[in-house]
């Protein structure tokens, strides 16, 4: 499925919330109408928590997770990190990192097998990554930026990344992440994918800028509803020649 | 590039514009001047009014000018269709005319404001001004016809529908009434008027649809006739505006039951005269009302004279019916499908257009780097999971329904404890506290914290005691020595600039020895030069060497010399200037003068130390009456000091 929702008038969906396979985090809001979109598509499969980071609403960008775990900033209050672990189920590691680029969500992007981090994020948070998400780390940028969480929106069934991206480093980040990869936009042209929605292996919320071709590429790489990442390169093809130019 | 028009302010006629500007004028300036004012006060007065209306007056037709578009800089197809609609001269002289209105009302406004310098009274003043203003209003009067011709262009303009020059479009056009209008309606939601008698459209629809989630416009045209472009009326003109310009694919509509009034032959005959404007466009036929008779059902006669057009290339012929919506979104999706291949050919052919695009149609496979499977995780509940539908009444119940029940956004607080996953419920909404017994709870979350720690500590002990510690110190570098002193040096070099720094603040504002007068000993220099770290033993030398051996040598330089007898010193002090005179007591023959002098002073510091004054030239005001001496409520007689 991939829907289409707002957090107060802002289409950014991926920094106000955090989407993984086995839980997701949401902003408190002025009302439950961000939330309630994302309890209409999950139930109660996976635990859907309020929660804010160091005091902000911005939790997709301060926040890094997966299936295993759950990576938060030093600025975390204890009664912050408290309510995480009391809503999480116990499967999830949650840990406070010590890093200088506090916006985890903005540096790191993974999966739940690899991750991609920001060119000089420290040793010590890298093997923290390996350690609580079970990932691979790779140093690496998206199309010359260091944001990689900003740029690029990872499921375990396909990627989304800036849509200046080469064909050549697709190739290459999709050989590294082992999977399928497309460069695309989100939210009507905006190139911060990573920040404009979220995935995980059946579900996307973008912000409802989203034209349809754009969520037809998003549906498609995610294998969301029957989407196939071939459809692309060959039954969207036409709508996509037409719209990008 | 602009498509609608629906914002240009409206246009007052003549007379409104005068009755605007003037009553601005007589709101907006002094009204009182009286003759016995000063004659600049009045002058001023007057040509103040002048220029504001003047002003009024250039802010409206500035309006104007830029409000309407420039006929030269729309899109071709606007232009010729503004052409046909407007009559393109006539546009352009009453835009032009509004802009000379402009520049002569400025004119006549620095002339009288020019004469309104040299008046002489208040009465020579007033006339002027009154000149100003009718000649300005006679200006405007004659713009009477321009203004009422743009407002009815404005009314007009902001109708039009917003065709998009460039998207993809789909063009209908054909004969009067052969069934445009209602395949327009068939295919889009755009409401047109479908009368069973020709030119029932006599101006462009435009509706939208999607196909392949992308947008497409259809342009339902009016009719044409067969005859030279020369004979045809503004109505069917449009329609071949459109087909010039737009870049579309056209669909030429034939009605094969001769309905409509016209014969076959005469369709195909218009088909073959407006041929020539469908180069490069992708053309269809549709042969409409086929509920009433078909291309196979013609006798043979008819048949033969559509042959030429089933022997054209390129040129596909569908059969449709409006009526029975029969074959209607085949012959939409064929002509779309038409439209998009041409489209992207084209883009396809400019390069850099194409690169930009090729990286987003490209899907990157990954490569196996290794054996791992790396399968999605999708939990089981997701398939299982009812679809959310917002119609249904048995939905399941969301937070925000829950929200609403309880007031709604902002009055309702959610409680966060609600969802926690603990092993007792009961426990969900218990208090924690922050901080028991002065420490952080949050530090000792971890039972055996404690022992850990202990476990920590203890084998931090064993390893230092073990000396695994020790061997660090071999490791230190062999010219630490010199790393340490000249980090010694760059602290101290630090800590000398700061100082030197403070001390340059310091003297903000104070006298400075001028650098010519400070006098520098040789010795400083060295100092300085050594600081630096330059070698300075060259230069010891030097000065050594080029210091002047005393001549005639007396006895006391050879005494200096010799022994280590500071004999400056004495000669120092008998240096002091004798002459200098003591100014404390001068002026004074004995002690009993300076007794009472002394005396006096004290007397006279007696004022100026009680109010704690620096000296003479404090002149400074402390607080009157100091609030905290002057407020409470103490009431009279319970304490003495008040």
């Amino acid at each position: 499925m991939a829907t289409r929702t707002q957090f107060e008038n802002s289409n950014e969906v991926g920094v106000f919330s955090k989407l993984t396979n086995s839980y997701a985090l949401v902003a408190v809001g002025g009302s439950e109408n961000f939330y309630s979109a994302f309890e209409a598509e999950l139930g109660d499969v996976i635990p859907i928590v309020h929660s804010t980071i160091a005091g902000t609403r911005i939790v997709g960008r301060m926040t890094a997770g997966n299936r295993r775990g759950l990576l938060v900033p030093t600025q975390t209050t204890d009664q912050e990190l408290m309510h995480l672990r009391n809503s999480l189920p116990d499967t999830v590691k949650i840990q406070r990192v010590e890093e200088r680029l506090s916006a985890l969500g903005n540096v790191i992007c993974c999966n739940d097998y690899v991750a991609l981090v920001h060119p000089d994020i420290e040793r010590e948070t890298e093997e923290l990554i390996a350690d609580v998400l079970g990932v691979e780390v790779f140093r690496q940028t998206i199309a010359g930026n260091v944001l990689v969480g900003s740029y690029c929106s990872l499921s375990n069934q396909g990627g989304l990344v800036h849509p200046q991206t080469s064909i050549q480093d697709q190739d290459e980040l999709s050989s590294l992440l082992q999977v399928p990869l497309v460069a695309g936009t989100v939210n009507r042209g905006s190139a911060v994918v990573g920040a404009g929605m979220v995935v995980n292996d059946w579900l996307a919320v973008t912000g409802s800028d989203t034209t349809a071709p754009e969520n037809l590429v998003v549906e498609s790489i995610f294998r969301l509803q029957n989407g196939k990442p071939d459809d692309i390169s060959h039954n969207l093809r036409d709508t996509l020649i037409e719209t990008y130019s | 590039m602009q498509l609608s028009w629906k914002d240009i302010p409206s246009v007052a006629n003549a007379n409104d514009m005068l009755d605007i500007v003037l009553n601005r004028t007589q709101r907006k300036t002094p009204t009182v001047i009286r003759p016995g004012f000063k004659i600049t006060r009045i002058r001023a007065f007057y040509m103040r009014k002048v220029k504001f209306t003047a002003e009024g007056f250039t802010e409206k037709f500035n309006d104007l000018l830029q409000g309407f578009p420039n006929i030269n800089d729309v899109h071709p197809f606007h232009r010729d269709l503004m052409d046909t609609l407007y009559e393109k001269n006539h546009y352009k002289i009453s835009l032009a005319a509004i802009s000379k209105a402009k520049t002569l009302i400025e004119q006549v406004s620095r002339d009288y404001n020019r004469l309104l310098k040299f008046g002489q009274s208040l009465y020579q003043c007033k006339q002027l001004k009154r000149a100003a203003l009718g000649r300005m209003a006679t200006i405007v009067k004659k713009l009477k016809d321009p203004l009422t011709y743009l407002e009815q262009v404005r009314q007009h303009l902001g109708r039009l529908p917003s065709i998009d020059p460039n998207t993809r479009t789909l063009l209908i056009c054909g004969y009067p009434n052969v069934g445009k209008s209602s395949f327009l309606k068939c295919i889009t939601k755009a409401e047109v008027e479908v009368q069973p008698y020709a030119f029932t459209t006599k101006s462009l629809y435009v509706g939208h649809f999607d196909y392949k989630y992308l947008r497409f416009q259809a342009i339902d045209t009016p009719g044409i006739l067969d005859r030279p472009t020369e004979e045809m009326n503004n109505i069917e003109m449009q329609s071949i505006y459109a087909i010039a310009h737009l870049r579309s694919c056209v669909l030429y509509f034939m009605d094969l039951s001769e309905q409509c009034g016209f014969s076959i032959e005469a369709q195909v005959k218009l088909f073959h005269s407006i041929k020539p404007l469908f180069a490069n466009k992708s053309v269809m036929i549709v042969m409409n009302k086929s509920d009433i008779i078909k291309y196979e059902d013609l006798d043979e006669s008819k048949q033969e004279s559509l042959k030429s057009l089933y022997d054209l290339k390129n040129i596909e012929i569908m059969n449709t019916s409006c009526v029975e919506e029969e074959n209607v979104m085949q012959v939409r999706n064929q002509a779309c499908e038409k439209l998009l291949a041409s489209r992207i050919e084209q883009k396809l052919k400019g390069a850099s257009r194409i690169n930009n695009v090729l990286n987003k149609i490209h899907f990157a496979k990954p490569q196996s780097r290794d054996d791992v499977e790396r399968p999605a995780h999708i939990p089981e509940g997701v398939q299982t999971l009812e679809k959310y539908d917002p119609l249904d009444p048995n939905r399941r119940k969301l937070a925000k329904d829950i929200e609403l029940e309880n007031g709604g956004a902002g009055v309702y607080n959610i409680n966060l404890k609600e969802k926690y996953l603990l092993d007792d419920d009961e426990w969900k909404n218990d208090i924690m506290p922050e901080v028991l017994d002065g420490k952080n709870i949050y530090d000792f979350l971890d039972a055996d914290i404690a022992a850990k720690l202990k476990a920590l500590e203890e084998e931090e002990e064993k390893l230092e005691n073990e000396g695994f510690y020790d061997s660090d110190e071999d490791l230190e570098p062999e010219d630490a020595d010199d790393i340490r002193e000249k980090a010694q040096w760059i602290r101290n070099k630090q800590k000398v600039m700061i100082e030197e720094g403070r001390n340059r603040k310091h003297m903000q504002n104070r006298a400075i020895m001028p650098r010519d007068q400070v006098k520098r000993s040789f010795d400083d220099m060295e100092e300085h030069m050594y600081s630096l770290g330059h070698d300075t033993s060259t230069l010891k030398q030097k000065q050594q060497l080029s210091a002047k051996p005393v001549k005639n040598a007396k006895g006391l330089d050879i005494l200096k010399k010799t022994t280590d007898i500071d004999i400056d010193e004495h000669i120092k002090k008998r240096k002091r200037p004798n002459k200098q005179s003591d100014r404390l007591n001068d002026g004074l023959i004995d002690e009993d003068q300076q007794e009472k002098t002394d005396r006096l002073t004290k007397v006279q510091r007696r004022d100026r130390n009680r109010d704690a004054k620096v000296g003479e030239g404090d002149r400074h005001i402390m607080t009157m009456m100091p609030k905290h001496l002057f407020s409470g409520k103490r009431g009279i007689g319970k304490a003495d000091r008040r």
